[in-house]
């Protein structure tokens, strides 16, 4: 090994990384060379400074930024799946009401009865981003509407009063949840 | 034995406490190596959460054929270098000038036991250089992990440390014997 390889591998007899026969030669060298020793010194003050060094870091305000990406990016990775979940569950409401629209043919009430605004669309909502299905279900029972279809290409789902349930205050308890972005019916 | 090694396929399978406590693991080596890279704790912030937001969409990919560190510093180096591309900054050639080796050693000392002057000298040195002497002081690897960092032969990390070394002296020296009133 030349002088300037020995020399070359000082930093890292500092550091305390050099191993095996390197090592054995290189501290051969330094044994014989008053030079390389005091390179070796000042390497090693250098690297003390270094690691003393007092440095401010994000820390926990650079965790908490990087959860927020984190939670970001899981959101978009979600999206596709909870439009899927939404897709499902409108098409299971859609079959229900299939059914009960069948039922209703082959057994129609007596005197001509039918639910007020059943299978009608009343009202339309388009959900905020980020809403999970439960959420809204929730919501749904709360108000006293059933989706009677959707979600549309926009994203809309058309929505019809329970029985007993007063459009109105229906319409008031949708417009006044944060899960709902916008509601219309059809005479806005 | 990788400290780290355990928490990387979590992170792999959508577990946020891991990458936080491989976060909080890593942080400070990162930061400081990015920082010595670019100079500015702002930029070194959104480039360090950069990195971690990497390492949680690739944790996948990770082969284990290198410790976790050392594959994060890779990250942190390649988007330290797409910073100085942006910025406009071209580093392709390790030539310094030829330098007498007779440096004070005693000043040299002298002057590194300021943490501002070795800072100042290490901005003084190029980036490739910065970046080796970084990687061998701050985080203590070895010639081999800064090769992988780096994606250079480990002969490039020998020859960069060395120029790197002898740069930082010359320049501690300075410090050191204009402390001393000696002319320089």
């Amino acid at each position: 090994m030349t002088r300037d390889e020995i020399s070359a591998l000082l930093p890292f007899l500092a550091n305390g990384t050099l191993e095996g026969d390197e090592k054995a030669q290189v501290e051969a060298a330094l044994a014989e060379d008053t030079v390389l020793r005091d390179e070796l010194r000042a390497l090693r003050a250098i690297r003390a400074t270094m690691q003393d060094e007092a440095e401010f870091t994000p820390g926990e305000m650079g965790l908490a930024r990087l959860m927020r990406g984190v939670e970001a990016e899981t959101a978009v990775a979600a999206a596709p799946r909870r439009t899927w979940i939404w897709q499902a569950a409108a098409a299971v409401l859609l079959a229900v009401a299939v059914g009960q629209a069948a039922l209703t043919w082959r057994a129609p009430a007596p005197g001509g009865y039918e639910l007020a605004g059943a299978g009608e669309a009343a009202l339309s909502v388009a959900v905020a981003p980020g809403v999970s299905e439960e959420a809204f279900r929730a919501l749904l029972l709360d108000a006293g509407v059933a989706i009677v279809g959707g979600p549309s290409a926009l994203g809309l789902y058309d929505l019809a009063p329970s029985e007993g349930t007063d459009l109105a205050a229906a319409r008031a308890a949708l417009e006044a949840s944060p899960l709902i972005d916008s509601v219309q019916s059809p005479e806005d | 034995m990788d400290p780290h090694s355990d928490l990387i396929p979590r992170i792999a399978g959508g577990d946020k406490q891991a990458l936080a406590a491989l976060y909080r693991a890593l942080e400070r080596p990162v930061f400081r190596f990015i920082r010595s890279r670019l100079n500015d704790p702002f930029e070194s912030a959104d480039i360090l959460h950069d990195v971690f937001i990497e390492v949680w969409r690739s944790a996948g990919r990770f082969e284990g054929r290198s410790k976790v560190q050392t594959w994060i510093m890779g990250i942190a180096y390649r988007k330290v270098i797409d910073a100085h591309r942006k910025r406009g900054r071209v580093d392709v050639t390790d030539d310094i000038p030829d330098m007498a080796d007779d440096t004070d050693t005693e000043a040299c000392i002298a002057a590194s036991e300021e943490a501002v002057q070795v800072r100042q000298c290490l901005e003084t040195l190029k980036p490739d250089h910065r970046s080796a002497i970084s990687l061998a002081f701050y985080d203590d690897m070895t010639y081999g992990e800064i090769a992988e960092v780096t994606g250079v032969p480990e002969g490039t990390v020998k020859t960069r440390v060395f120029h790197a070394k002898k740069l930082l002296m010359r320049c501690l020296e300075g410090f050191g014997l204009r402390a001393k009133g000696v002319a320089t």
